[in-house]
């Protein structure tokens, strides 16, 4: 059933339930058990607000603010995009959450040969500044907070989002970006890596320190468990390897000289919501509670803020089906339910048609009105951590707690999160834990609504968003336009003084921003990062 | 003579890097008996072709997720022809909505295996479907 | 077979994978095939990597090929994997450790072990004589790993690498094993990693007790595969070998053995082989095989009873 190995006995009844984290669950749970996993109030829950922050960073929970609601968007030109975004918007939704085609995730401009068939498909297509100031064209940059899912590139994204925003007259000192900037994660799953650890980690951190100088409302590194665990981690591996993963980019902002508190206050973190219901919430209660005890206790963080375990709770694709692929509608809501349950600050929901491609308009909005009817109509604002002193949820946190420590001593022992991801033995042993779920799901032995039990024979096929093959024609002729009337003069100065910081190991934000003002290309500027650092070599399966 | 064992290529074409269905794929091929070779991402056409080429390996499976199937599979099958392995055995999985399988079929693809196709499924079209000269 | 022969002499990769197949599946037209590639062969420099698994065989080979190419020559690598004993199946996943070497016109050919009763010497053999054929002056074996069944893989090298790392706690047990008695050079991989120069001090220790005076002395390198730090300085001490082996009469020695050796291998798998179509024809041999089975009779006379009968002089 789901994701959990149950065993039955002859009668059918159940007599164990094991969570994919390893961890038992009985049949009922009572004060004893909270007695045998050592729990305290003050030490493991303590009052909404209050360290160690299990039950919410705020005191007035979703009381005082309600969860950003941030569906993840963009397809095609940057005009679709736009159009998009302005949709979202007028529906409600309360924050950007920005889609990237391959070829800019990757760093190739919509004209490169290997960008053929790829542009605009499964995000928006950005070659130049040009672009984004098509793409957030009427929208109030000071008021909307922006994801910008991108990694390897997250550098260039966020210097182009700041000459965007000035461009329309913004000061850099208001604008809120999130890039999602995390790429050793790519190392691990989903696979939108270029260059080597080394500089790849180097860029994160370039990315924070600019933004401890310059964009002081901009949330510079997203963390993602999210990623990971839909490689077939397990949710205590999620937190485990997501918090070694952001102690490392820490490390590496440590390192240039700055103080704990000038910065981790802007951390968040990206994590995943498929799996069982109760598991998810245990997960984000006792990592919200390590979170905080990892920058308190190894770190030495003194402001409180500072502790907070900020976070995106959402997605879900991992759990939708192509089968009947109205159920993901309803998988959709359990998700996000798990999501508030676990006290997310912003969510966002795979659309039911995500398994197929991108989301139609329709089933967008489908998406944000689960989360607004959540939000507004069944009760989840009344009261903070409503789940807070069951026996159950309470052993299981802790229960939950302990196998994260477990599954992140695994990795310290081998010499840290860095190598675990260079020599692929995080990626071996997740892939492997997939082949084995999937095993599972093949037998039988998880259930899933459509797929192993209640299938309906051929499944119905869902109205798709179409890819518009007139898309890559129109991007590369806006993109030749660009070329053209560009100053000549600025964009291979702007690149030449990029090429001499790369390679003399400065922090290259303030040279990518020029760059952008320029109107080079992501393309231009990868390629200088290409040169100079090479590129990532893909450890092996076995 | 001794008995073939068959030999696969799980390919990653273009610049999707969503590999968990290819590399599950590879690890149950390769439970059921087969020699794999995984390309790893981010591969363009010529270099699948070029690795088939040298390896010489009776299947080429696709994995493509980022909804780029058709012109991918098109671009594949004339660069197999123009190397002369278009007789090995091409196979696509990944997300690949239904009406898009006979027009993959039309283009020169022997079988089309979206998401969540039992593993059991493959291995026996595979072995069914391989003729051995 | 006569026009792949052809093709593979004028370059035709596909047609030189195509042969290499036909030899992994012992297809007696390949021996046709080979006999006639093999005038056309015994220039070429061969080496040969070995070491435990996770030592950074693979990104070496990858790296060496690269190295070697880049200064002009036409490079063939040729990587091994075990066989799962389990399953038969096989994950061939040194190509992917090799991602700057598939850029360049380097051919690379992985081969499953497929506990050939051969020995995987034998196909080994088989694709190198079709990678000479096809020109290539320089080809690299990668080996599955330590272990006995390499010795035969090795005679077909002129130069042998073993690698170590120092992060590894068993080089002494490689020692023992005798892995480094078939190392001209010894390399320490990872270098960055501590217990690099540790390892190197010890292995250097082990190489001097080795040396015979005059003879060839065992360099012991640290080299970073992931980075290409210490590649340079292997690939000179690898062309000083090669020198050395010329020079000292070796490599031709080596070919007379080699060519010896590959002959009795090849003969034994073929008489085996005719034996074995025989016996099964056989009446006798059937029943003292159940006689064995059951108990009847004991394995040692069985065989005394089938040799008796199938006589010496017409196997």
């Amino acid at each position: 059933m789901g994701v959990a190995k149950y065993t039955k006995n002859e009668k059918g009844q159940i007599t164990d339930v094991e969570l994919q984290s390893g961890i038992h669950v009985k049949t009922f749970y009572g004060p004893e058990d909270l007695e045998r996993v050592g729990f305290s109030y003050e030490k493991d829950l303590a009052d909404p607000g209050q360290y160690p922050f299990t039950r919410a960073i705020h005191p007035q929970g979703y009381r005082s603010r309600a969860w950003t609601t941030r569906q993840y968007t963009g397809f095609g030109t940057p005009y679709e995009t736009n159009e998009r975004f302005k949709l979202m918007i007028a529906n409600g939704q309360t924050g950007l959450n920005v889609a990237f085609d391959l070829p800019t995730q990757m760093g190739y401009d919509s004209d490169d040969p290997i960008a053929e068939g790829e542009v605009g498909r499964v995000g928006m297509a950005v070659d130049s500044l040009r672009d984004f100031e098509v793409a957030f064209r009427d929208i109030n940059l000071a008021e909307i907070g922006t994801g910008l899912t991108i990694n390897a590139v997250a550098s260039i994204m966020l210097a182009m989002y700041q000459a965007a925003a000035e461009k329309y007259g913004y000061d850099p000192k208001v604008i809120s970006a999130t890039p999602q900037n995390d790429i050793l994660k790519e190392m691990i799953g989903r696979g939108a890596w270029i260059f080597p650890v080394e500089p790849a980690v180097k860029l994160v951190g370039d990315v924070i320190e600019y933004s401890i100088k310059a964009l002081p409302k901009t949330n510079p590194v997203s963390v993602c468990g999210y990623h990971i665990r839909e490689s077939g981690a397990t949710p205590a591996q999620e937190i485990a390897f997501a918090f070694l993963i952001a102690n490392a980019y820490i490390d590496n902002v440590l390192a240039r000289g700055y103080d704990i508190d000038e910065f981790v206050g802007r951390f968040s973190f990206n994590l995943n919501v498929f799996g069982n219901l109760w598991e998810q919430i245990a997960k984000f209660r006792a990592a919200r509670k390590l979170w905080a005890r990892n920058l308190k206790e190894k770190y030495n963080v003194k402001k409180t803020s500072n502790m907070f375990l900020r976070g995106l709770f959402g997605g879900g694709g991992f759990g939708l089906t192509k089968a009947q692929p109205q159920n993901n509608i309803m998988r959709g809501a359990y998700y996000a339910l798990a999501a508030a349950l676990g006290g997310a600050q912003t969510i966002a929901l795979c659309s039911y048609d995500e398994a197929y491609t991108i989301p139609t308009p329709e089933s967008a909005v489908i998406s944000l009105r689960t989360l607004q009817l959540l939000m507004d109509e069944v009760g989840m604002r009344d009261t903070v951590d409503p789940l807070a002193g069951s026996y159950f949820i309470e052993t299981l946190t802790k229960e939950m707690e302990a196998k994260i420590e477990e599954e992140s001593e695994k990795i310290e022992k081998m010499g840290g999160i860095i190598p675990a991801v260079a020599t692929g033995y995080i990626q071996r042993l997740v892939s492997r834990q997939a082949y084995e779920f999937e095993k599972g799901v093949q037998s039988g032995e998880f259930l899933k609504v459509g797929v192993n039990i209640y299938t309906e024979g051929e499944s119905k096929e869902v109205e798709l968003h179409r890819y518009n093959v007139k898309t890559a024609e129109k991007q590369i002729r806006e993109l030749k336009r660009v070329k053209r009337e560009r100053n000549q003069r600025d964009v291979k100065r702007t690149l030449e003084a990029l090429e001499k910081a790369t390679k003399a190991g400065e922090n290259v934000m303030p040279f990518l921003v020029d760059c952008c003002r320029a109107y080079a290309t992501v393309g231009e500027m990868t390629k200088i990062f290409r040169d100079v650092f090479g590129e990532f070599e893909e450890p092996g399966l076995v | 003579m001794k008995a073939k064992a068959i030999k696969v290529l799980i390919a990653k074409p273009g610049l999707d890097g969503h590999d968990r269905g290819a590399k599950v794929v590879a690890h149950a091929l390769m439970e059921a008996g087969m020699e794999v070779i995984y390309t790893g991402l981010h591969k363009t056409v010529d270099d699948i072709i070029r690795i088939a080429l040298q390896e010489d390996v009776d299947v080429v499976g696709l994995s493509i997720m980022s909804g780029a199937h058709v012109p991918i599979a098109r671009k594949y099958m004339q660069k197999a022809r123009d190397a002369g392995i278009d007789d090995k055995m091409v196979v696509i999985g990944g997300v690949i909505p239904a009406k898009d399988i006979p027009q993959l079929k039309k283009i020169g693809i022997s079988g089309v295996f979206p998401g969540g196709t039992p593993f059991l499924d493959i291995v026996r079209f595979i072995r069914d479907n391989l003729t051995h000269a | 077979m006569t026009s792949l022969v052809e093709k593979i002499l004028n370059g035709d990769e596909k047609s030189a994978a195509r042969l290499i197949s036909k030899v992994e599946e012992e297809n007696s037209g390949a021996y046709t095939a080979l006999s006639r590639l093999l005038p056309h062969t015994g220039k070429a420099n061969v080496l040969g990597i070995t070491g435990p698994p996770g030592a950074g065989k693979s990104t070496l080979a990858g790296r060496l090929a690269v190295a070697f190419a880049d200064s002009g020559r036409n490079v063939g690598v040729i990587a091994t994997d075990p066989t799962s004993i389990h399953t038969r199946g096989a994950f061939l996943g040194d190509r992917l450790r090799m991602k700057n070497a598939e850029k360049k016109k380097i051919f690379i050919r992985s081969m499953a072990h497929r506990g050939y009763p051969g020995g995987l010497a034998k196909a080994a053999a088989g694709a190198m004589y079709v990678l000479e054929g096809l020109g290539k002056d320089v080809i690299i074996f990668e080996s599955v790993g330590a272990g006995q069944s390499e010795k035969g893989l090795f005679l077909l090298c002129d130069t042998i690498i073993t690698v170590f790392t120092g992060d590894y706690g068993d080089e002494i047990q490689l020692l023992k094993a005798g892995l480094t008695e078939i190392g001209d050079i010894l390399v320490v991989n990872k270098a960055d990693k501590p217990g690099a120069e540790e390892a190197k001090k010890d292995l250097e220790a082990f190489s001097s007790r080795v040396n015979t005076p005059g003879d060839w002395h065992v360099p012991v390198l640290l080299t970073r595969a992931d980075s290409g730090e210490g590649i340079e300085v292997l690939t000179d001490a690898i062309k000083r070998h090669w020198r050395f082996v010329a020079e000292s009469g070796k490599k031709e020695q080596k070919k007379k053995e080699k060519l010896g050796l590959l002959f009795i291998a090849l003969l034994k798998e073929e008489f085996w082989q005719r034996t074995q179509k025989r016996l099964k024809k056989n009446r006798l041999f059937k029943d003292v095989l159940s006689d064995v089975r059951s108990g009847k009779t004991d394995p040692y006379s069985a065989m005394q009873k089938v040799l008796d009968s199938l006589g010496t002089t017409n196997i």
